[in-house]
């Protein structure tokens, strides 16, 4: 009970915004993970290789802050492994558009 | 004089000799990845991932001005994915909803006009 109470009332805890900050960049992986099932077709190659990118980077700007931030380290990884692999179905995809099992075939 | 200013920014703590300026900087790719995708069909928005830049984008912006010293360029920065974000989700909620009004719409003066003949 009394190190949940430090928690609630810690500087950077959830009455801040130095909490909720890197839990918003947990939504990322959230919605990598809610569409990684859909078709290739729909993901977007732009945004998908900018969070690569963007992840990336801040995995070593998590590992270098003053105070090194573990929680902004793992959201990092994780949306990292979520983004890479959403990039790789997306390129797997693009040379198969025209053999989509919905795609209608008007040949004969 | 210009020599010295841009020796201080080459060489400073948070310059473009390390992360901290260069990780900041590469987040406004998503944000110009997302208004290049403006012109892609709807279809192809997801909800989740747009949902999530506003969030993170309304929420960085209370974060850059909390801190010190404020943080100006993250602060445009996310109000500009939140920006993006409300854009795609507009966009998709009138390209699933709306479209079925004006549909409806349009059918409805086809079967008007075609009793108009008789």
């Amino acid at each position: 009970m009394a190190s949940f109470r430090a928690f609630w009332n810690s500087p950077v805890g959830p009455k801040t915004t130095h909490f909720w900050g890197p839990v918003a960049n947990w939504g990322f992986v959230a919605a990598g993970l809610a569409d990684i099932n859909k078709p290739p077709e729909l993901i977007s190659g732009n945004m998908t290789g900018a969070m690569c990118i963007y992840s990336a980077l801040f995995m070593r700007f998590a590992w270098m802050v003053q105070p090194r931030n573990y929680l902004l380290l793992a959201c990092h990884v994780s949306n990292e492994t979520v983004q890479l692999y959403q990039l790789s179905r997306w390129a797997k995809g693009q040379g198969k558009q025209t053999e989509h099992p919905m795609a209608i075939k008007y040949n004969a | 004089m210009a020599a010295s200013k841009l020796q201080s920014f080459w060489n400073h703590p948070a310059g473009p000799k390390t992360i901290f300026f260069w990780a900041p900087t590469v987040k406004w790719g998503i944000s110009i990845a997302n208004v290049v995708d403006f012109s892609e069909p709807a279809e192809r928005i997801s909800y989740p991932q747009q949902v999530a830049l506003m969030c993170t984008g309304l929420i960085y912006s209370r974060f850059s001005m909390v801190i010190t010293p404020k943080n100006w360029n993250l602060f445009g920065n996310s109000i500009f994915m939140a920006g993006t974000g409300l854009y795609q989700v507009t966009r998709k909620i009138r390209h699933d909803y709306m479209a079925e009004l004006t549909e409806a719409k349009e059918q409805s003066q086809k079967s008007l006009r075609s009793q108009d003949l008789h």
